[in-house]
């Protein structure tokens, strides 16, 4: 007896029954894009924007004080396996969140942009979630691997969405912001365009918005940041970081390991909630074992 | 007809590869192997005869010959353990291991909860530890006898609101005494339980009346009668009834008291893994006689070894009421080391004990008395049958009063063979 041979670790074990329920992380994108021509591609209806009316993050009995915090990437080709890896580092940005006590009470909705002006499935957002159901809507992302290859997504259709179709608990009850986040590597087209709004979310707007003025109503809401992680085609592009800068200012997050993103959002959220400075988040990713303490130690500081 | 295996020793005699060999014999016949006691501190290692090796906890040591196994109301389940011992069947080509899994809704789940509490307990004992495994088995049937109500398991799995209140309920009561557990949080635990849920089939006492009638069982024990936690040596003993009890439980509640045959497991050795009574413990044999398969446990600790404690195993006959047929393990052990002996009696405070009766169930005090005794026993009789294997199974028979009826050898491979001829009554099954 006492085998202690098999593993009693939470999240190897998730992974686990995953793979043997015959899912992968992204189950929904295999099956699509192996199996359907393109021109008949569609985001999961759990995630599909059209007729979208809102998103919320609410309070609850278990969750009094909920803040949410909604992380959208870029999954067209230029990319590459960044939406896979932050699927597989997606318990740790939720456990530090709640082990650490940064946030009491984290929703999160993921979310996926692409490019409006050619791909069949631009435009991807999950719910706000408080426990490990987010999986299922990481799962069941789209990851569409096109773009147009002109070094623009459309980045704003989502900073649209998120302006006028979340509503936040923690910013209507307790005018606190919540967080968004946005992981890519090219810049946004410079208008909400009224036409693709039509496409997209099936929805009239009277004129097409500039991004910068989209972006001011987003930011009553939510705290945005910007990632532009290594590995990535434009990493490290002096435009499209000079154009985020212009866009959100000191907000902006260079990040040279793709698997320390996770991280990052969290201590980002830490440092927000000033649960946290930065010496102390690092120190908190030392005591958890973190790999990714000194390329989190570079993005911030 | 259903067949009973219980290791009549401290646990380790060979209960996997018994099992293994009674569903490889017997074919499709065998309609599952049934689990009756413990949980995922089980390690029952099987080595099949292409060499392959599996250490069996949670799933029925006949898995690698596609027979199915069922976790009855008395087992603990560990669903994340669970996962990775299914992983590791995979590998070795067994394409759906939780299709072969049906699960007692009734059977408590054990948590990284019970886990945390086991080990911090453990710590806090220093000195005295009880030879735990650390993964919280025992302390899964302590809460469930504290808090009936209240204990999840398995059946919880497949309802989250419950499952989350229950799993809640544990982790605040186990901080309230404890302190912070080092363990993630509820939510992530009730999402992979889900999973488990949605994985393997749960099932009820009808579910198990059908299984009953379908044909055969095989009914796997877990750990050893010496462990038993009222006819075991107080307190180096598991929280868990190790003997017959439950399987017979069983087969009476489905309405099949009769006609299922007790083997008991021994070696021709007699060890112990962790602290506690082992009289003939002699550490010249451990180089003798290597485990390839049982390490000192971090939580555990060493893995012990001894000459055969007939004293002990007649002791562990008699609680379990009896058997009527035994599998002998470990037959090449004389062959390899040549001062391999049988103890007969022990001396104890000057006096020759040959015989420890055998207590009612409860009386821990007794038992613990037992086990102080035990402390200061040396061996007073003893010898050896040689070193030919065949005249070893005779003495074991003589002394344990049944029958051998299954014979294995080598020590990282056990080839077992019906010993039939050599023990007299007919092939079983």
């Amino acid at each position: 007896m006492g085998s202690g041979n098999w593993s009693t670790d939470v999240y190897d074990a998730a992974t686990r029954y995953r793979a043997a329920s015959g899912t992968g992380a992204f189950a929904y994108s295999d099956r699509v894009t192996n199996s359907a021509p393109r021109n008949s591609w569609r985001a999961h209806q759990s995630l599909d924007p059209h007729g979208l009316t809102v998103r919320e993050s609410r309070d609850s009995a278990e969750h009094p004080t909920s803040l949410a915090i909604s992380v959208l990437f870029d999954v067209t080709g230029s990319m590459g396996g960044v939406p896979r890896v932050l699927q597989t580092r997606l318990p740790d940005l939720f456990g530090l969140l709640l082990r650490k006590g940064y946030v009491e009470h984290p929703q999160i909705l993921f979310g996926a942009v692409g490019d409006a002006t050619c791909d069949r499935v631009p435009l991807q957002l999950g719910q706000f979630e408080s426990d490990n159901r987010m999986d299922d809507d990481l799962g069941n992302i789209l990851l569409e691997g096109g773009g147009g290859g002109q070094m623009t997504e459309s980045y704003e259709l989502a900073l649209y969405a998120m302006a006028r179709h979340t509503a936040l608990d923690c910013h209507e009850k307790r005018g606190r912001r919540g967080y968004l986040f946005l992981i890519g590597d090219e810049l946004p087209y410079g208008k909400v365009k009224a036409r693709e709004v039509r496409d997209v979310l099936g929805e009239k707007i009277p004129r097409d918005i500039p991004v910068q003025e989209i972006l001011a109503e987003l930011q009553r809401k939510f705290h945005v940041f910007y990632i532009l992680p290594a590995g990535t085609s434009y990493a490290g592009n002096r435009e499209v970081l000079s154009a985020w800068r212009g866009l959100l200012g000191q907000n902006v997050i260079e990040l040279d390991d793709l698997d320390a993103v996770c991280e990052t959002i969290a201590l980002t959220v830490g440092l927000g909630e000033e649960a946290i400075d930065l010496a102390q988040g690092l120190a908190d990713l030392r005591d958890i074992g973190s790999a990714a303490v000194d390329s989190v130690a570079r993005a911030l500081r | 007809m259903h067949k009973l295996v219980v290791d009549l020793g401290f646990g380790d005699a060979g209960k996997g590869a018994t099992v293994s060999h009674l569903c490889r014999t017997a074919g499709r016949e065998v309609a599952a192997v049934v689990r009756f006691n413990g949980g995922a501190q089980a390690a029952h290692n099987v080595v099949t005869a292409d060499g392959r090796h599996h250490t069996f906890a949670q799933f029925g040591a006949g898995t690698l010959h596609g027979v199915p196994t069922h976790l009855s109301r008395f087992t603990r389940v560990d669903p994340l353990a669970l996962t990775a011992e299914a992983d590791h069947l995979r590998s070795l080509g067994v394409p759906d291991p939780y299709a072969l899994l049906s699960v007692d809704r009734r059977a408590l789940l054990t948590t990284p909860y019970h886990a945390a509490a086991n080990r911090l307990r453990e710590q806090a004992r220093g000195g005295a530890r009880h030879g735990s495994c650390g993964m919280g088995v025992g302390e899964t049937t302590a809460y469930a006898l504290a808090h009936p109500e209240n204990a999840p398991t398995a059946g919880d799995c497949a309802d989250r609101p419950r499952l989350l209140r229950r799993l809640r309920l544990l982790r605040d009561r186990l901080t309230d005494e404890l302190g912070p557990l080092p363990a993630p949080p509820v939510e992530t635990c009730a999402e992979v339980y889900a999973a488990f849920a949605r994985a393997v089939t749960l099932t009820d006492q009808r579910d198990f009346h059908r299984l009953v009638r379908r044909g055969p069982l095989v009914f796997e024990g877990a750990q050893g009668a010496l462990l038993d936690e009222w006819h075991g040596f107080h307190p180096y003993t598991t929280w868990s009834t190790t003997t017959f009890d439950n399987a017979e439980t069983l087969l009476a509640e489905a309405g099949a008291p009769d006609g299922a045959l007790r083997i008991g497991v021994v070696r021709t050795y007699t060890t112990r893994h962790g602290p506690g009574p082992l009289v003939t413990e002699d550490p010249e044999l451990v180089p003798l006689l290597p485990e390839p398969h049982n390490d000192h446990g971090r939580w555990q600790g060493a893995f012990r070894v001894g000459h055969f404690d007939a004293v002990a195993h007649r002791y562990a006959v008699e609680v379990c009421g009896g058997v009527d047929a035994l599998a002998v393990t470990h037959l090449d052990a004389p062959t390899r080391s040549r001062g391999l002996r049988i103890c007969r009696a022990y001396g104890i405070d000057g006096q020759l004990v040959e015989h420890l009766p055998a207590g009612p169930p409860g009386d821990l005090v007794r038992q613990a008395e037992l086990t102080g005794r035990l402390l200061r026993a040396r061996p007073a009789l003893w010898d050896t049958p040689g070193r030919d294997p065949r005249r070893w199974s005779e003495a074991i028979t003589a002394l344990l009063g049944a029958p051998v009826l299954l014979e294995s050898a080598g020590p990282a491979r056990q080839t077992l063979r019906s010993a039939a001829a050599v023990a007299g009554p007919g092939p079983i099954g």
